[in-house]
């Protein structure tokens, strides 16, 4: 399997020479999802990483507390992924150190994100990332950006290699899309409604063995990261290791 | 004119460079191993069909017939592997009956390298071929392009180097059936940990000297899914109706047609 | 053009040095007020080759870093004021990122920015272009035109042209020297003031609508069911536009928020009152 982006340059003309071998990315595997709750959020990862057909590791934790009840997970080219949560980290130390300890909310966290991603649009990080957290009305909230910055605030959110297998899923059991009150034949949509944290936990860890089902790169554990007014708790459960 | 064409090679190259990517071919990830034992011959297989990163089918069969006690494993293309298989095992009956003698696995390989080496590697196909015939028991595997190997224990497929590394630590001579079958299942599984391209459950058929090949489908099934926590019925009306039409699949027709008053004649 | 791309380059800074100083004065100290912020590049001779081959998912539809695409957005003057309309999908690839972007950006309460192409090159430069707004008001005392506000924009994402920004924005907005205002911009560094556009892979079908039914002296409910409705159409036929539809509205007050209707609702509902669509059933 070709575990590496192509680098076409053959169609190009240039006058000077062309680097042909600079090829900075790989494609790591795992899948992440985020929900966010009435008053709590969480974000779920498997704990596999790969390169090619090969398992780098089994358990490779990918999502952090990066402190301040803010949880977040860079999914995609591990590499970039651990220096832009690094990266972030240490800002948030800085700020606190600069700011007598005040703590960061989560939507400037995804404001100062936006602009750690942004300052390498020319350059930039392979990753999809999501945070989560408790925003300042003590709901919960997920926010998720795309490789160069764009975000925004959403109810759930999937990211990585099989997004394209949950997120359909999530639409559908989070947001009751394509979901209408039986008898109203199509005019009165299924109301919505906030689920609670053990219902939204058993959606994650059925996404999870679901996807693990029909995703080579997806399996071996899930993680999931729950963040209450009470703080920060993980729950882990063995996923199918083949 | 009988062969592949490839009256469409040109086009598609330009439909490529236009960005329009091909469909991408089935292939089977797989591990595959042969072994043989104290008479006789054993090949296994996982049974994970994988479609790019997405697994395509849980639960396929990579042992193909070639002849009632020749039997090969494919890895690579599913499409070749199982298009070339069913054609060699065509030719070799063929063969067998214009010489009214039983085929031979040394038969069966140099006609599929001798396919193999024609399309000068296009047909994906890879595969460890074992069996009984008059000569013996037999391991060989032919790769892609018509290349050949013969040995006492093989491996092939993307998972070949975790399955290697089991029948390198694992072999002996002279073994006897169960440490064999043993030995395979054991390279499999290893695949099917290690390999991402490789998974759910282990094939395995054995082909004993003087005996009727036995083959043991799902002799393995070490990832049985976990039941889900939630249950997903929609309850009816979930969905609108927008239209509704219902045609008759069949259309019931009676004529009665009467001859006469004479009784038909039944018999005569 | 890589000429161009060096000078936003700090290669030669120190970078442990830089993220230190970065996180201990780059909170309102006395930083240098800089056009534009640091770009990272990538160290090789091609920079914008590179980012071609890595995120162009038009040239290259293997690439692995699919950036946001997909859009229609439309803007149009009108006796009362401005209409803006835009949908809410969001593509990477054949992949619907999102139905639930948010394309008009707040640039301050009198500036609204549409977003077509790349949708953190529009929420960074628009953003970053309210701080300029603001700024422009504390020196002058007084608020931008939206003229000035635009050639802000434009002269920005000139300066980058040809590295691979993809842009096409309105930015909307109403002063008393100019009363209601629409300026395209996009990443070519095209800049016009115009009555009426659509921007986006949908605008077509937009146009097609809205200029079938435009008239300068269109009622504010008329004009706001308009924009609606083009963006409905686009929807409709468009792929890569869906989800729901924004509604803002521009007077000399500022701008006012029309609600969000989603595509799926709002399309039996024009059906059965407009009594079109008729090629679908239902």
């Amino acid at each position: 399997m070709n575990s590496t982006v192509a680098s076409e340059y053959s169609s190009e003309i240039h006058t000077t020479p062309i680097e042909h071998r600079f090829n900075p990315y790989s494609d790591n595997g795992g899948t992440v999802l985020g929900i966010a709750g009435k008053d709590f959020a969480v974000l779920a990862g498997d704990t596999r990483q790969v390169e090619g057909y090969s398992i780098n590791s089994r358990y490779e934790q990918k999502i952090f507390n990066v402190g301040d009840d803010i949880v977040m997970t860079a999914n995609g080219f591990a590499a970039d992924g651990s220096a832009l949560i690094d990266r972030f980290r240490n800002q948030l130390k800085w700020y606190k150190f600069d700011h007598n300890n005040k703590k960061l909310s989560v939507a400037s966290s995804a404001r100062y994100i936006r602009h750690l991603l942004y300052s390498k649009r020319f350059f930039p990080y392979y990753v999809s990332t999501l945070i989560a957290g408790l925003d300042d009305e003590g709901k919960g909230c997920v926010y998720s950006f795309d490789p160069v910055g764009s975000y925004e605030r959403e109810q759930c959110r999937a990211g990585g290699a099989a997004a394209s297998l949950i997120m359909p899923f999530l639409d559908n059991q989070v947001n009751f899309k394509n979901q209408y009150q039986p008898g109203s034949d199509g005019t009165e949509k299924k109301p919505l409604r906030y689920l609670e944290l053990d219902e939204v936990l058993e959606l994650v860890k059925d996404a999870f063995s679901s996807a693990t089902e029909r995703h080579i790169q997806v399996g071996d554990g899930l993680e999931i990261f729950i963040v209450t007014k009470e703080g920060v708790r993980t729950e882990y459960y063995p996923l199918k290791r083949d | 004119m009988a062969g592949l064409s490839f009256d469409n090679f040109q086009r598609n190259k330009f439909l490529v460079s236009k960005g329009f990517g091909q469909p991408m071919a089935t292939s089977t990830g797989t591990t595959i191993v042969g072994c043989k034992f104290n008479g006789g011959v054993i090949i296994a297989a996982d049974t994970r069909a994988t479609a790019g990163s997405i697994v395509a089918d849980k639960n396929c069969e990579k042992l193909h017939r070639l002849s009632p006690k020749i039997w090969c494993a494919g890895a690579g293309t599913a499409a070749d592997t199982e298009m070339v298989t069913q054609l060699i095992a065509s030719n070799l009956e063929l063969h067998s009956l214009s010489q009214r003698r039983q085929p031979r696995v040394i038969t069966a390989l140099t006609l599929l390298k001798q396919h193999l080496f024609k399309y000068q590697g296009h047909l994906g196909a890879y595969l460890i071929v074992a069996g009984n015939d008059p000569t013996g028991a037999h391991l060989m595997s032919v790769q892609a392009h018509g290349s050949t190997d013969i040995g006492e224990y093989q491996s092939l497929g993307s998972g070949s180097l975790a399955a290697m590394a089991v029948l390198e630590t694992g072999w002996k001579p002279n073994m006897t059936k169960e440490e064999a079958m043993k030995l395979c299942a054991d390279a499999i599984e290893s695949g099917i940990w290690n390999d991402l391209g490789s998974g759910s459950n282990v094939d395995l058929c054995v082909m004993e000297v003087g005996k009727d090949a036995e083959l043991h489908r799902n002799y393995l099934t070490p990832n049985v899914r976990s039941e889900k926590l939630k249950s997903y019925k929609f309850d009816r009306g979930t969905t609108a109706v927008l239209r509704s039409s219902i045609h008759d699949v069949l259309d019931v027709e009676e004529t009665v047609i009467t001859f006469g008053n004479d009784a038909m004649e039944v018999d005569a | 053009m890589n000429t161009i791309a060096s000078q936003f380059n700090n290669n030669n800074r120190n970078h442990v040095h830089h993220e230190i100083n970065e996180s201990n004065g780059g909170y309102g100290g006395v930083d240098k007020l800089e056009l534009t912020p640091t770009m990272t590049l990538p160290p090789i001779s091609q920079p914008t080759d590179f980012l071609r081959a890595h995120t162009d998912d038009a040239t290259n539809p293997d690439c692995k870093i699919k950036i946001a695409h997909g859009t229609t957005t439309l803007a149009f003057r009108y006796k009362k004021g401005i209409v803006i309309a835009v949908d809410s999908r969001a593509s990477q690839g054949n992949w619907t990122a999102s139905q639930t972007v948010h394309k008009v950006i707040r640039i301050n309460p009198m500036l609204l920015g549409t977003m077509a192409g790349g949708a953190a090159d529009c929420q960074y430069w628009e953003t970053w272009l309210g701080t300029q707004c603001r700024l422009h008001e504390l020196r002058e005392k007084e608020r931008i035109s939206v003229a000035a506000a635009s050639k802000i924009l434009s002269n920005l994402i000139y300066e980058y042209k040809g590295m691979g920004l993809s842009m096409g924005t309105m930015i909307c907005g109403f002063t008393k020297k100019e009363g209601p205002t629409v300026y395209y911009v996009d990443s070519d560094g095209t800049r016009l003031k115009g009555d009426l556009f659509c921007v986006g892979s949908g605008q077509t079908f937009a146009y097609g609508v809205l200029d079938s039914e435009y008239k300068w002296d269109l009622t504010e409910e008329e004009a706001l069911y308009l924009g609606k409705r083009s963006i409905l159409a686009a929807a409709h036929r468009d792929a890569y536009s869906g989800g729901t539809v924004n509604l803002y509205h521009i007077t000399e007050e500022g701008w006012t928020y029309h609600g969000n209707y989603d595509v799926g609702d709002l399309f039996w509902e024009v059906k059965s009152q407009e009594k079109s669509f008729n090629n679908v059933d239902g």
